[in-house]
């Protein structure tokens, strides 16, 4: 929440303008944190090899699922401190921090100790063969031993924002990106550090931002800092936090079994550098989403206040242009991707065979871009309007309901392009369904009903 | 008495808080705030009533509601926040408590008033309970509806406040480290209970 809580300007500026302010920082946010695994796999890619990005993409869902944990008591925290920054409350304020604090590093390193001791057996059950183990190991256990650096950054970067000081947070993450891109090179082609030189550059990227982030909340001048005392963790505030953060988790940790389920296809119906082209696509395909929910945030607040006030016309025109920016990124990456998906696949290797299954999965996964902008925004839309079910059914539907199936049954009819049939089809699926949620609710729009 | 002054009653479902409250007001010759909080709020912010009417005195999070996801963000990181969720309702709610305070003496029903205001020099804070029987007599009286029926909707709301309270406050709803004073209004009935609280504030002022 800002400071100022309502400002009276969502209600009355140009909704054009209202987009642009709230979006651009949220966009460069988000796209910003996708950077980093972009990054990562275009120098392993290039610097070490074909199977590597293998190895690396089967890592993907266990670094996912350790920032979940992290936003398990992030975005709660996050949420907690801004009631109490309402109610200058600042005493409890500072005990939320530094329950964050412990929280993450508690967290962090019980997922550290349980994933580092069951490492293998997981990497195989994710999709690993004999070949890309070694990669994914290697990765891995670095990334895993400075989990809890990853945790604290996370939620701490949660607090700035929180806290009143958004700039820094999103100054924090690109800094962290930039030092990644300059680091990963360096260990890779110099040091000749192999896959782990990149997980190198990744965590110690995020040490030195913790170390600066730390360094802010330890600034006693400002209400909120670090302080001796607050370290005691309190009932109170774990569960509170735990109790908002659980629904985000729960939607992390369900697409985290989606890429599992999908690697596994993978590597049974087409080996190893099958894997490696889903590594490939996925990080194209996030980049986009990524500006799409960059713009979603822009809209949040704009449709939350003004259909919170009556204002429908007002909901209607963010809504439209929304729908109108979402779609034309999404369709952007869909031109990219199904007239020059070679191109684009040589960004992250040079071999020839990764290069064309990549460039047929993207091709496939993509399909639908053009169409998929609607339940991504309506999603979010009803989210800001206070629907938070239909919000999270119809996320359910595109990341999961329609997804699950498809993934068990098409790729025994059509075998390895079965299970890059899946995705489009859930993309389908759930445009269908958001149409009609979407013109339901505008309807309702006529009597206004608050749900 | 020049300086003003605010009474915060915190109350079970049923026990006569309100009606205390608005004696005591009348009493004393100040304002009384109960429902009518929710009427100011959304003049103030210009959000419409049905909001903060659903969200009054509910809090937003419960593990289970987390996850059919009442109110909650679905997207890893936030960076603008809902907002049309019960803490904005909460926020705008306490700024126009905060205000009211200012302005006059008054007395506040419910609503994390006595957290909302503890900085303020001169306010007291009273917690109004009763024996179960009046409680139950009272609801189903004032609701139209059976003992029975009474008895689960008295459970139900004395679990959603002190949820709401447990959370937006620092304090614990209900218990006696919480308010400066605790009174079950069926030992002396509901005009000598008042008479009681009555006299406490004028001592507290004095």
């Amino acid at each position: 929440m800002e400071s100022k809580d309502l400002p009276i300007a969502l209600g009355t500026e140009k909704v054009g303008k209202l987009l642009m302010q709230y979006a651009i920082p949220a966009i460069i946010a988000m796209t910003a944190s996708s950077l980093y695994n972009i990054t990562d796999s275009i120098f392993i890619g290039h610097g070490v090899g074909a199977l590597a990005i293998s190895g690396l993409a089967l890592t993907f869902p266990l670094m996912n699922l350790a920032a979940a944990f992290g936003s398990l008591v992030g975005v709660g925290a996050s949420t907690l401190m801004s009631v109490r920054l309402g109610q200058k409350d600042y005493d409890t304020a500072n005990k939320i921090l530094g329950n964050v604090f412990i929280l993450n590093i508690i967290l962090g390193l019980a997922y550290t100790v349980v994933v580092l001791s069951f490492l293998d057996p997981i990497l195989y059950f994710f999709g690993a063969s004999a070949a890309t183990l070694p990669y994914a190991h290697q990765y891995m256990v670095v990334i895993l031993l400075g989990n809890v650096v990853t945790h604290m950054f996370l939620g701490l970067n949660a607090l700035l924002r929180s806290t009143g000081r958004p700039q820094k947070a999103m100054y924090t993450t690109l800094c962290s990106v930039l030092i990644n891109v300059i680091l990963n090179p360096l260990f890779i082609f110099v040091f000749k550090w192999g896959i782990q030189g990149s997980a190198f550059a990744t965590v110690i990227s995020q040490v030195v931002m913790l170390v600066w982030q730390i360094n802010i909340f330890s600034n006693k001048k400002h209400f909120i800092h670090l302080k001796k005392g607050t370290f005691r963790l309190q009932r109170k505030i774990v569960v509170d936090s735990m109790a908002i953060g659980l629904s985000p988790f729960l939607m992390n940790a369900a697409s985290c079994v989606i890429v599992v389920l999908i690697n596994q296809g993978l590597i049974h119906y087409g080996g190893d550098l099958a894997v490696g082209a889903y590594g490939i696509v996925n990080r194209v395909v996030f980049l986009f989403v990524m500006i799409v929910m960059g713009i979603n945030q822009g809209m949040q607040p704009i449709a939350g206040y003004n259909f919170g006030a009556g204002h429908y016309d007002r909901v209607t025109e963010v809504l439209k242009k929304t729908l109108f920016l979402a779609t034309g990124v999404m369709t952007l990456g869909f031109l990219i991707g199904e007239f020059s998906p070679h191109a684009v696949a040589s960004v992250f290797t040079t071999d020839k065979t990764l290069i064309n299954m990549a460039s047929e999965g993207l091709r496939i996964v993509i399909v639908f871009f053009p169409i998929v902008g609607l339940p991504m925004v309506t999603a979010n839309f009803f989210q800001s309007i206070g629907m938070a079910g239909k919000a999270i059914f119809l996320s359910l539907t595109r990341q999961l309901i329609f997804l699950l199936p498809c993934l068990l049954i098409l790729p025994m009819i059509f075998g390895l392009k079965g299970v890059w049939y899946s995705m489009p089809a859930a993309d389908l699926a759930s445009s269908v369904i958001s149409t009609y949620l979407l013109v339901s609710q505008f309807r309702k729009f006529r009597k206004p009903v608050i749900v | 008495m020049n300086e003003k002054f605010v009474i915060n009653i915190g109350r079970q479902l049923g026990s006569g808080g309100r009606q205390i409250g608005e004696k005591l007001a009348t009493r004393f010759g100040i304002a009384f705030y109960d429902k009518e909080l929710i009427q100011l709020a959304s003049k103030e912010s210009g959000l419409a009533k049905e909001f903060f009417e659903n969200a009054d005195e509910k809090k937003s999070h419960s593990i289970i509601g987390g996850l059919l996801g009442l109110r909650t963000n679905i997207s890893n990181e936030v960076y603008v926040n809902n907002y049309l969720s019960n803490e904005t309702f909460f926020k705008i709610q306490s700024d126009i408590i905060r205000e009211l305070a200012e302005e006059k003496s008054s007395v506040f029903v419910g609503r994390c008033a006595d957290y909302i205001l503890r900085d303020h020099p001169r306010c007291i804070n009273v917690f109004i309970t009763a024996d179960t029987n009046d409680r139950v007599k009272r609801v189903a009286l004032d609701k139209n509806i059976t003992r029975e029926k009474a008895q689960e909707v008295i459970e139900k709301t004395d679990k959603k406040r002190s949820e709401y309270y447990n959370y937006f406050s620092n304090k614990t709803w209900g218990v006696a480290e919480s308010y400066h004073l605790c009174i079950n209004s069926s030992v002396l009935g509901i005009d000598e209970t008042v008479d009681f609280i009555s006299q406490f504030v004028k001592q507290r002022l004095k």
